[in-house]
């Protein structure tokens, strides 16, 4: 028992200078900073306690230099929309907190996040550091609230309880879309109307306890959580627009296949766009302008890009960054494909991260080469300034079956 | 009916000279027409072309740098370095890469087509656990933009499915990626047909949700045995009166029956099997399943865990269609690694595929096989870019039956070949040309070969 309370104090020690005092400097690496800076070539980036230091300091004290001459460095991207923690197999539902039958649009999945799920570390083999994970609402409008987790697979992880509220106002197997509209100006204009009302009368301490659905609305109206609108349609995102400017909501929209359509009044109502990179097909009547080309339309139009993985975006949000990639292939420019998977993200969410600057949360990723190429792999990440392994189960599932042993693969572990 | 008239008299007289009993004249053969949906594909107008300077992947595992292909008549007609011969389109390849057309072993575009609606959900007939007697083909919708999509990507060749909710699904069929408005100007000339079967989850989940067989994976196997005795039965019954028709008896045809006659095809060797199939231990049961039923077990799709019996897989002759990376969303889909495709290609006489089983990623199948060779490289693999084109290209040809007419640049084949701007193993590599038949079907630099579906023809 003794001996077991010195090492844990020895690790403990360890542990917190580890944490606490340890500089690490990443040097000779091209830079892409995903800010105004762009692309700083043979860059020193130095960070202590999680955040990014200094670059290219005239004087470095570095506990641990990382050689990354030939290396590109950039921020830790961001995948957002998926249910990343919130799924470990797709078909198991006892595996599954996503959605709920009963959920309204206080929803808060954070709750049952899992950050020792599976596909935590996977997804840090495509270089992604923090994430903005989604509920679903299968056939309904509100799907609830998302939160922001980092990729450590610490149990303290989530980063940003609160970070948008996800909803959808496309096209419905059941009923209208009409409908769907009306209820949430309904809901924002009776949620208006109350805040006027309980502001009129200051002095009235007992007022009721606003109810989570309520607390939400209010956050909306006063632009403190941003919107999610799923929508696709030419006409339904003109609709969007008119409700951002009646309730100056913080308004996000994810889909936008006809976006390029009307591409200027997007970037003239500051709403950023959601889109994935290898969507083409027009899936319903909502997306007949679907293109490989629309994130680079909507760049070049000023439309602020976020590039997402969508279908399963959990299992695959590893390959963002080949999303990213296929973009650029159709006419995104790279610095800002770079910015649609990290500080484009971090910006729309108001989320801490996505950029290397100094003051920066440290989430970083050094690759062998351009990120978003097939031949290229992650060398190192680092996630609030600790380096984090990139092996999964699935590596040793491959190691257990291409090594030779004379016992039944089991005993290879 | 003139013309049966001799025959029938010749096999009369035969009987009667054998000393049949029944000495009367002998009936019409009944005879199974087993075309009856055929072809009617013709070549796009093509001139002889000439590709030069190219680096050539030739699809059976080598690279020519500054190579030549010169494609004549829809076929290709030499290959090599400095070919002195003349063509009415030269095409100067400088810095481009050449590989065979891609092949898409899995896919069910046409079937279940874009737009996602109801009214298009035709791939998979969900009413029974064997429905051997549909055939995809009834379903494919020629207009699907998705076929224009698949194309620009380079896929000249592609296997369209029944879905995996059955047993057995039904009949695929292979079809040239040519814009029509008919499946059968689709249908690739003389390519064998194939019967889609499902292991695992998805058959046990839809049957034993509806409260009948199979709930399990013991009940898959035995709906699949009930179904082969079924068959055995069937075909001996055909063969028993095609024996005694022979021998001048005036023997009374079996029943017909279109489930059995495609199950028939399998165990005569003239229709493959396609076997959708993640585990392990399913494949290996499987194989055997063929062989307690005489026919072979033909190609496993999907195969999340086909690394796990690589050696059985080549051993038995078996090919493994695969996804690099896809995973997690079944539990049968939970072991994914991603050399996968790798580790049953290592073995010697293997046959590894990569396949879509996506609208999406069969517009990149090419990259679909590049993520695999540079996942695997980094972990002790030596993949070259010529030994991983196969992958898309021979092995998949095989798969389908086709490997003497497409799947490869060799003197001879059918001129299906794909001009990149780039290695095709680049997240930037783009189709630039597309060959079917020596007939050039996409140019991404001239609109003029940019096919465009009725559907979307001038919706704003």
């Amino acid at each position: 028992m003794t001996k077991f309370k010195l090492s844990m104090i020895t690790g403990a020690l360890l542990a917190s200078s580890a944490a606490f005092a340890q500089v690490t400097a990443i040097t000779g690496a091209t830079v892409h900073t995903a800010t105004e800076q762009g692309t700083i070539t043979n860059a020193t980036v130095v960070i202590e306690d999680g955040k990014i230091k200094a670059i290219n300091p005239q004087n470095m004290a570095a506990d641990i230099t990382v050689p990354a001459q030939g290396l590109v460095l950039t921020p830790g991207f961001i995948g957002s929309m998926n249910q990343l923690g919130l799924v470990e197999v797709g078909a198991v539902a006892r595996s599954r907190d996503a959605s709920d039958e009963k959920a309204g649009l206080d929803f808060d999945p954070s709750y049952a996040f899992n950050p020792r799920s599976s596909l935590i570390p996977y997804a840090r083999k495509g270089g992604i550091t923090q994430n903005v994970v989604a509920p679903i609402n299968w056939d309904g409008v509100y799907s609830g609230l998302a939160f922001t987790a980092d990729l450590s697979g610490d149990f303290e992880s989530i980063t940003d309880k609160h970070t948008a509220l996800v909803i959808d106002l496309g096209a419905r197997s059941k009923g209208s879309r009409a409908l769907s509209f009306q209820q949430l100006v309904d809901k924002l204009e009776g949620q208006t109307a109350k805040l006027k009302k309980s502001e009129d009368k200051k002095e009235d301490k007992k007022a009721d306890k606003p109810s989570g659905e309520e607390r939400v609305l209010t956050q909306l109206l006063e632009a403190k959580l941003p919107l999610v609108i799923d929508v696709n349609r030419a006409a339904d995102i003109l609709q969007v627009i008119k409700l951002k400017t009646q309730f100056s909501l913080d308004v996000i929209i994810r889909g936008g296949s006809d976006a390029v359509l009307i591409a200027d009044k997007i970037a003239q109502a500051k709403i950023p766009v959601i889109v994935s990179g290898v969507s083409n097909l027009p899936s319903d009547f909502d997306a007949m302008h679907a293109s490989l080309e629309n994130a680079g339309k909507l760049e070049k139009a000023g439309v602020k890009v976020l590039l997402s993985v969508f279908g399963d975006g959990s299992h695959n949000l590893y390959q963002l960054r080949y999303d990213a990639g296929i973009a650029v292939s159709n006419g995104m420019s790279f610095d800002n494909a770079i910015k649609a998977v990290t500080s484009n993200v971090a910006d729309a969410f108001a989320i801490d991260g996505g950029k290397i600057a100094v003051g920066q949360r440290a989430d970083l990723v050094l690759w062998s080469a351009d990120p978003f190429e097939l031949s290229t792999h992650v060398e190192k990440v680092w996630i609030n300034g600790e380096e984090v392994s990139t092996q999964s189960r699935h590596d040793k599932l491959r190691d257990r079956y291409t090594t030779d042993s004379a016992l039944p693969h089991a005993y290879t572990k | 009916m003139q013309k049966f008239a001799p025959s029938v008299l010749v096999l009369a007289l035969t009987a009667a000279l054998a000393g049949c009993q029944d000495t009367g004249p002998q009936k019409e053969k009944v005879t199974i027409e087993k075309n009856p949906y055929p072809s009617t594909y013709k070549a796009l107008p093509a001139s002889t072309t000439l590709i030069t300077n190219a680096t050539v992947l030739t699809g059976t595992g080598e690279r020519l740098d500054n190579a030549d292909v010169y494609l004549v008549d829809g076929k290709i007609s030499q290959v090599g370095i400095d070919l002195a011969v003349n063509a009415d389109n030269t095409i100067d390849a400088q810095g481009k890469w050449v590989t065979p057309g891609i092949i898409d072993v899995h896919s069910h575009l046409g079937a279940y087509p874009s737009p996602a609606v109801e009214s298009h959900q035709d791939g998979n007939e969900m009413i029974n656990p064997n429905t051997a007697q549909v055939w995809v083909e009834h379903s494919v919708w020629p207009q699907d933009p998705g076929f224009n999509r698949a194309r620009e990507g380079g896929i000249t060749t592609l296997q369209i499915l029944p879905g995996s909710a059955n047993l057995f699904g039904g009949r695929s069929v292979t079809l040239k990626n040519v814009p029509a408005h008919t499946m059968q100007a689709m249908k690739f000339p003389a390519a064998p047909y194939g019967l889609k079967m499902a292991c695992g989850e998805n058959p046990k989940r839809v049957y034993g949700g509806k409260g009948v067989a199979p709930s399990t994976r013991m009940g898959n196997m035995a709906g699949y045995r009930e179904a082969w005795v079924e068959a055995s039965e069937y075909k001996r019954a055909w063969e028993r009166y095609e024996q005694e028709y022979a021998a001048g008896m005036n023997p009374d045809a079996p029943k017909r029956d279109i489930k059995l006659d495609t199950l028939r095809g399998v165990l005569d060797g003239e229709i493959l099997i396609h076997n959708h199939c993640y585990k392990a231990e399913e494949m290996a049961m499987m194989v055997d399943l063929g062989k307690e039923f005489n026919y072979h077990s033909g190609t496993f799709h999907h195969g999340i865990e086909a690394y796990k019996v690589a050696d059985l897989l080549a051993e038995n002759g078996n090919c493994a269609a695969l996804w690099p990376d896809w995973w997690g969303f079944k539990m049968e889909a939970y072991d994914m690694v991603q050399e996968n495709v790798a580790i049953v290609d290592a073995v010697k006489n293997s046959c590894a595929v990569v396949h879509s089983d996506s609208d999406t990623t069969i517009q990149r199948l090419n990259q679909e096989a590049g993520k695999v060779m540079y996942s695997a490289n980094k972990n002790g693999f030596d993949i070259s870019e010529e030994h991983a084109i196969q992958w898309i290209t021979y092995n998949a040809a095989k798969s389908l039956g086709i490997a003497d007419k497409t799947g490869s640049i060799e003197k001879g084949k059918q001129a299906d070949v794909v001009i990149w701007d780039k290695s095709p193993f680049s997240v930037y590599a783009k189709a630039e040309h597309v060959y079917i038949d020596g007939a050039k079907v996409y140019d991404r630099n001239d609109e003029k070969y940019h096919a465009v579906s009725d559907f979307m023809l001038g919706q704003k």
